[in-house]
């Protein structure tokens, strides 16, 4: 990484430092809501951005996170269950992986859907059986310290997606996206890295979960499971151009401050703006903001 | 709870429900088999339809069943237009048209919620409903509403008409033809441009006619149309692309799994068994929606 591209992040990463210390309450929130998101989509292009395997269903590991973390709440200390959540994360998506991504093309973008929706009336069924609507979670901690943990976790997110990115594995990857039969061809172990992959993207999404059921301090499974999460993370991908690091965070910062704008007076507005927003940029700019703005040097061939 | 279960009511429940499954699937067979197009906003058709029986009957009066064809002719010219405004000129593009089948998912995931979201700003996310036709009848020991027995009337009419449709008519023929190698087709001189405006239209509109029969027997709310998307897209990967008689055969299946289903757990499970059930059959079916015709996408 040179310094013309290392500068901007550190400098972003320094200002993120800052802000609880010099940022108004508020402030404080958005960049929280900001940090989430980043961690959310930055681990979404591990799978999606790098193969080319579009998921629609990351809400799943955000919500089973949730989960996990609520359920331990006050057995397991906070320091252990979030990692645990994130191990939990990447045992479910590795059972899984083996036959969801045999799925490919569009049919696997709505099985991730109908999955995350699957265990999402799966979880209900089983609260409602227990006799639990909705889990209130008391004595967490503050607000300034889950702040601490989110910036944790968007770095930790953005670092893994530079470096899977720089390695063979990440190549790999990359060709799998390409042409996946040629690149089975070429003598990449596809299945083994498409299931790590999976595994690599569920991780962080899920400590995300659990640090946000913090947060708002209740589990609820519509809640924790929302689509509009898996939603929100394919348009802020998509928008922002996931070829690149940068991208994910240029489209969480665009599609954040809209969601300040407008998501409390008119979710609707919000939502349509939204749909909008993911049509007009897979039709008219299919590599995102960044793209646009950094169009990639391509090698001579 | 066996004699419960081996009576004539969940039969017909389920046949009662097989059949508007049934219809629900048809247009988007017709869509993807045509066009490939995923068309992931199928749902919103349905509930497009349904809120349009809903406003006929309760604002003006109009018999929910003489609303389908006021339902099925709003999102039919729905059909049209986006075909007409949109996916002509992405046909027309050699390299759009190459992306267009994984494209078109995101499109229509984004039209869906624009579609939920204007419902729910001109209607509320409030659940709606309205009372027609909701004396019980009785069919031997079998007792069901009257709604209900008209709603299965109609779609079991469609079914037929579509079957026929499909079988004698030349347009029908030749949306067969489009469906089985498209290529071939437009070699032959069927006018492709022409019949994918056509399947458009009549796909959205049997959603919307689909709609207007669901709003006269359950509660309608803005996001009522994912589980309708799902469920056609099983019924058309266990039926086959473009094999109507196959289904409908399949949206029969689904409606004995879920009546049973429901019959022998909880209300609650109905959501669980769509998903499971969508869940295994792609599982089981990786090749989707393409594998039994064996044409290449």
């Amino acid at each position: 990484m040179n310094v013309a591209r290392a500068a901007p992040s550190a400098a972003l990463v320094a200002a993120m430092l800052a802000l609880p210390f010099v940022g108004s309450e508020y402030a404080v929130a958005i960049g929280f809501e900001l940090l989430m998101w980043i961690a959310l989509t930055q681990s979404w292009t591990v799978l999606s951005g790098m193969t080319g395997y579009i998921s629609l269903g990351h809400a799943v590991f955000y919500g089973l996170g949730a989960y996990f973390v609520v359920l331990t709440y006050g057995t397991v200390p906070l320091w252990l269950s979030l990692p645990l959540a994130g191990l939990l994360n990447l045992l479910f998506a590795t059972a899984v992986s083996l036959p969801v991504l045999r799925v490919r093309g569009p049919y696997f973008v709505i099985l991730t859907f109908g999955l995350s929706e699957l265990v999402k009336y799966v979880v209900l069924a089983v609260e409602a059986a227990l006799g639990e609507f909705g889990r209130m979670v008391f004595g967490v901690p503050g607000v300034i310290a889950l702040y601490w943990i989110m910036l944790a976790l968007a770095v930790a997110a953005t670092v893994l997606v530079e470096l899977v990115r720089r390695t063979r594995f990440g190549q790999g990857l990359l060709a799998i996206r390409e042409e996946e039969t040629a690149a089975e061809a070429m003598g990449i172990p596809v299945v083994r890295y498409k299931m790590l992959a999976y595994g690599l993207s569920a991780i962080i999404p899920g400590m995300v979960g659990g640090v946000m059921a913090l947060r708002t301090t209740y589990f609820e499974p519509q809640a924790a499971f929302d689509p509009i999460v898996s939603f929100t993370i394919l348009t802020m991908a998509i928008i922002g151009g996931s070829d690149d690091a940068r991208g994910p965070v240029l489209g969480t910062a665009f599609l954040t401050l809209l969601s300040e704008l407008l998501w409390a007076r008119a979710p609707e507005i919000y939502l349509i703006i939204l749909g909008v927003a993911l049509i007009a940029f897979v039709l008219l700019l299919p590599q995102g903001i960044c793209g646009w703005l950094f169009p990639p040097r391509r090698p001579a061939t | 709870m066996i004699a419960f279960l081996l009576s004539g009511q969940l039969l017909v429940a389920a046949i009662v429900t097989g059949t508007l499954f049934a219809v629900v699937a048809l247009g988007l067979n017709l869509v993807y088999g045509t066009m490939r197009l995923i068309n992931i906003a199928h749902g919103e058709l349905v509930m497009v339809g349904a809120y349009a029986a809903f406003v006929g009957f309760s604002a003006f009066g109009i018999s929910p069943l003489l609303c389908t064809i006021g339902a099925g002719a709003i999102t039919g010219a729905l059909g049209a237009a986006l075909y007409l405004g949109l996916f002509q000129k992405l046909f027309a593009s050699p390299a759009l048209a190459r992306r267009l089948e994984a494209n078109s998912l995101l499109i229509f995931f984004g039209a869906s919620v624009i579609i939920q979201s204007l419902v729910a700003l001109g209607f509320s996310r409030t659940a709606r409903g309205y009372r027609y036709l909701d004396t019980v009848v009785h069919l031997g020991d079998v007792a069901l509403t009257a709604n209900r027995l008209a709603s299965f009337l109609v779609s079991a009419a469609l079914c037929i008409a579509a079957l026929l449709f499909l079988r004698f008519s030349v347009y029908g023929l030749a949306i067969k033809a489009l469906i089985q190698r498209r290529e071939a087709a437009g070699i032959v001189g069927i006018d492709v441009e022409r019949i994918q405006l056509a399947s458009i239209t009549l796909g959205f509109a049997t959603a919307g006619v689909a709609g207007a029969l669901v709003s006269m027997t359950e509660q309608i709310t803005p996001f009522m149309g994912f589980p309708y998307t799902i469920t056609a897209f099983i019924v058309i990967i266990l039926g086959g692309l473009g094999n109507l008689a196959g289904g409908i055969a399949a949206g029969m299946l689904l409606g004995f799994v879920e009546v049973y289903g429901v019959a022998l757990t909880s209300a609650s499970m109905s959501s669980v068994l769509t998903y499971g059930v969508f869940v295994g059959v792609l599982v089981l079916r990786p090749e989707g929606l393409i594998g039994r015709s064996g044409a290449a996408p």
